[in-house]
């Protein structure tokens, strides 16, 4: 008998690619630490858009920018 | 908003609640701060460090991504180094920063100059900027956890007395620091 989990389970879509990601976010998936983050966006390495109450967040699209290409 | 503000229990409650969440946010703050204002401490001791070993050793050659070769001089932290070029009989210093990310590492000059202690001192100005980069930020993003968790209610006293608490580890550090090269002067 198909329980309702096994039902959701089965309808459930892949989980959808999130736009953007906190600063902490970030320096945890680049593997570098939060201080290094915060320099890369006062140096304007790294652009980032602000949210409500000012915080932070890194596109995606800037982070893997930033894989793609060299810092200079 | 009034600074005088007593917390009241709810808000106290809340607040020490808060602090757990953003504790290793916090730990690494406080060790940034630390790094910045150990540097600023020790000011002239790292400058004639670094003027002595520009003068007597060659130190090893760092290029950095705009293609010019620095010497290494002294370690300023990880990943910060101050270094020296000559050009035409002049020494320049500057603070290099080598940056290891996933897909490589980036030399930069953040600050350069022919007065080792200007360099330094422009770059823990810029360091401190970043450090309210950060506090403000993380002020940000506990006034959306204080949202999201209670909502309808004003908690802008909780936001305030953990902004005051990064302000606190910020001046607590600069005053030290001061000291320090004070006492360094005399």
């Amino acid at each position: 008998m198909e329980t309702e989990n096994d039902a959701q389970t089965q309808t459930a879509a892949p989980p959808a690619e999130r736009l953007a990601y906190s600063v902490q976010e970030s320096a945890d998936m680049l593997g570098i630490n939060y201080y290094t983050m915060y320099r890369l966006i006062q140096r304007q390495k790294l652009k980032t858009c602000r949210v409500l109450r000012g915080k932070l967040l890194v596109p995606r699209v800037e982070l893997l920018k930033l894989l793609q290409t060299n810092l200079m | 908003m009034n600074s005088n503000h007593i917390l009241t229990g709810q808000e106290e409650r809340i607040a020490v609640e808060t602090n757990a969440v953003f504790a290793e946010q916090m730990k690494h703050f406080k060790n940034s701060c630390d790094e910045i204002h150990g540097i600023e401490s020790n000011l002239t001791t790292i400058g004639n460090e670094a003027f002595r070993t520009a003068l007597l050793s060659p130190g090893r050659t760092i290029q950095t991504d705009d293609g010019t070769e620095w010497r290494h001089d002294f370690d300023l932290s990880k990943i910060t180094s101050i270094c020296h070029r000559r050009i035409a009989g002049k020494i320049e210093f500057a603070v290099i920063e080598c940056l290891s990310l996933p897909t490589g590492e980036a030399k930069e000059v953040l600050n350069s100059g022919h007065n080792v202690r200007d360099v330094l001192r422009e770059f823990i100005r810029d360091q401190k900027q970043i450090l309210n980069l950060w506090k403000d930020d993380v002020k940000a993003q506990v006034s959306e956890h204080l949202i999201e968790n209670y909502p309808h209610q004003d908690m802008s006293y909780v936001v305030e007395s953990f902004e005051a608490k990064m302000e606190r580890v910020i001046s607590e550090r600069q005053s030290l620091a001061q000291n320090r090269s004070r006492g360094m002067r005399v």
